[in-house]
């Protein structure tokens, strides 16, 4: 099993800045409580990978991050998540402005009812009104990046609906980083997709981390490897270990890591 | 689990088809076409007796009878204007205060609204749908209908009297609480339950990933219901809206309870006025001859009308989808 991962090749930088920092983090849905005493470290410029068998809590940890759970009064979340300094589950903390600085790309495709170009400019437009030209010129680089572009160029008109499982995720994608965030997180983004589509999907995570602070929650371990520099394997809520992707996946210091990652559980 | 396999292989092993099920599945196909074939016969009954009904009227007062405001029972002159104008503007105004405030409703309940909050005001909803309307009637005359007169219209007289256009639109003459806007308000009373609930149950149906998502972007939550949501839904809440427009257009009794009944034309919405279900709701009793031709004449006229709204209705919900 182990010998059928290629890791990633791309060696970390370990003095990069660190750009989400979780401290003592709890997490509640009602009474219950879903994360317990979480402490990572998310570096910029990096692929950090959550991985752990189902309700482990790594989706319910990465909807902290933008406060999505805040959409859910009986959902709340005590310690720290620090964003450049700021505590971002404070309750003084503008939301609407901090998703603007940490896109979400979600599990399913979800194009908004408009068109492919509207999609995109559609994060652009709710906190900037720049020029047409700019505007076109920010959507098109967008779209490309996305390597979405070559393939709607000549249907930006038409509706963001009409398209393909993966291209509207590639198009989630497009609308994401023409807002120009500082962080993405990434909920299982290649889950509902076919595997050509997902291997688009992963070059492309390849290429943002040059420019993004990435999160990325997968249930595909061989993704985790692929595409991450770091790993955080979680179980029933906790963070059981948290290192190097190679670390996790070549010599884990936990059991418990050793069977999850070799396919004895979970 | 052989064994089964192979029993089900032996041929000749399976069941004769016996007669009487082919005989019973003939009958059966054809009392389902006969089903569906009363509704085609039942449309065009109700559509050929209401023109035959109302042929000598239309044959009377030729184009007249639409155009004219004149509704004489002594001299047997019938035109149906002021109730042709009197049913489209109470089922505007109707549309006009129901609809934002059923949009209104149906976002707060599906996104905003604490459990605790949301569970009475859907009941009471529900509830809403299922009073009479002649219940709405009787409120609406004996409760609605003085208070309405007491601290709107004689108020609000006051204040427009000689100005332009507002002076004459919302002048009460008589400032009885009857009249147009009246009724207006009566028919958005009763389709709020409808358009709200229906668009509530829309909005619901909307994948909560969708509206993450577009929270997810920082979007507020006037965006993402602008933007996203009431789009997502654009047709059903098209349906809905007609729905309750075709509701306004042909409701009788709690409009012949509060629209005052007036034969005349008036260009203030205060003043009384009649609609076409109120019309023939009020003559029906006592009509004979060609006041009973014209009345079933202004049915084929709601008839119509209600037809035509059906019609652009569909319109509007194909273009949406081809979006």
């Amino acid at each position: 099993m182990l010998s059928t991962l290629e890791l990633s090749p791309q060696s970390l930088d370990a003095d990069a800045p660190v750009r989400i920092a979780v401290k003592n983090l709890d997490f509640y849905y009602g009474e219950h409580k879903a994360l317990k005493n979480i402490n990572l470290d998310f570096r910029d410029r990096h692929v950090t990978a959550l991985i752990g068998p189902s309700g482990c809590g790594k989706s319910t940890l990465l909807r902290i991050f933008n406060r999505i759970y805040s959409l859910y009064p009986e959902q709340k979340a005590t310690g720290e998540v620090l964003l450049d300094g700021r505590n971002v589950i404070s309750n003084d903390i503008d939301v609407n402005e901090l998703r603007s600085r940490i896109g979400m790309v979600f599990q399913k495709p979800t194009p908004f009812p408009m068109s492919i170009y509207d999609n995109v400019a559609f994060g652009i437009r709710l906190y900037e009104k720049p020029p047409k030209s700019e505007l076109d010129d920010r959507i098109e680089g967008a779209l490309r990046r996305a390597a979405l572009w070559d393939e709607v160029k000549d249907k930006l008109k038409a509706s963001g609906m009409g398209l393909s499982g993966g291209q509207q995720q590639r198009l989630c994608i497009a609308r994401t980083i023409a807002q120009k965030p500082e962080v993405i997180l990434f909920d299982e983004p290649t889950s509902a997709l076919d595997p050509i589509s997902t291997g688009k999907i992963e070059d492309l995570l390849e290429q943002l981390k040059t420019d993004f602070t990435i999160v990325i929650v997968t249930h595909n371990m061989q993704q985790a490897a692929r595409i991450s520099q770091y790993t955080a394997f979680m179980y029933l809520g906790e963070v059981i270990e948290f290192a190097a992707t190679n670390t996790i996946f070549m010599n884990p210091s936990k059991k418990q890591t050793q069977d999850y990652v070799t396919g004895r559980f979970g | 689990m052989t064994a089964v396999t192979d029993h089900m292989t032996v041929p000749g092993a399976a069941p004769q088809r016996k007669t009487p099920k082919g005989t019973f599945d003939i009958v059966f196909r054809n009392a389902s076409f006969l089903s569906a074939l009363f509704v085609l016969v039942l449309l065009a009954g109700i559509m050929l007796s209401m023109v035959i009904g109302g042929w000598p009227a239309f044959r009377e007062m030729g184009i007249g009878f639409i155009t004219s405001s004149v509704w004489d029972t002594q001299n047997d002159q019938y035109g149906a204007w002021p109730a042709i104008v009197g049913t489209l503007s109470t089922a505007f105004l109707a549309l006009v205060i129901g609809v934002p405030l059923s949009l209104g409703i149906a976002v707060y309940l599906t996104q905003l609204a604490p459990p605790w909050f949301k569970q009475p005001v859907s009941t009471a909803i529900e509830l809403l749908a299922a009073v009479p309307s002649i219940i709405y009637g009787m409120w609406g005359l004996f409760v609605f209908v003085p208070l309405f007169a007491a601290y709107v219209q004689i108020p609000l007289s006051n204040i427009v009297e000689g100005l332009p256009i507002v002076g004459t639109v919302l002048y009460s003459r008589s400032p009885s609480g009857l009249g147009i806007l009246t009724a207006g308000i009566i028919l958005a009373f009763m389709i709020i339950p409808f358009i709200a609930s229906i668009t509530r149950d829309m909005l619901d149906q909307i994948p909560s990933v969708l509206r993450e998502s577009a929270y997810g972007i920082g979007a507020t939550t006037w965006e993402v219901v602008r933007h996203v949501l009431v789009p997502q839904a654009g047709v059903s809440i098209i349906g809905a809206i007609m729905l309750g427009l075709g509701r306004a257009l042909g409701e009788t009794m709690a409009v012949t309870f509060v629209v005052g009944n007036a034969n005349r034309l008036s260009a203030s919405i205060m003043d009384p006025g009649s609609t076409i279900a109120s019309r023939i709701a009020n003559e029906f009793n006592e009509a004979m001859g060609l006041q009973l031709n014209a009345l079933i004449a202004l049915g084929c006229i709601l008839f119509f009308v209600t037809f035509v709204v059906l019609v652009i209705a569909r319109i509007l919900v194909s273009r949406v989808k081809a979006y």
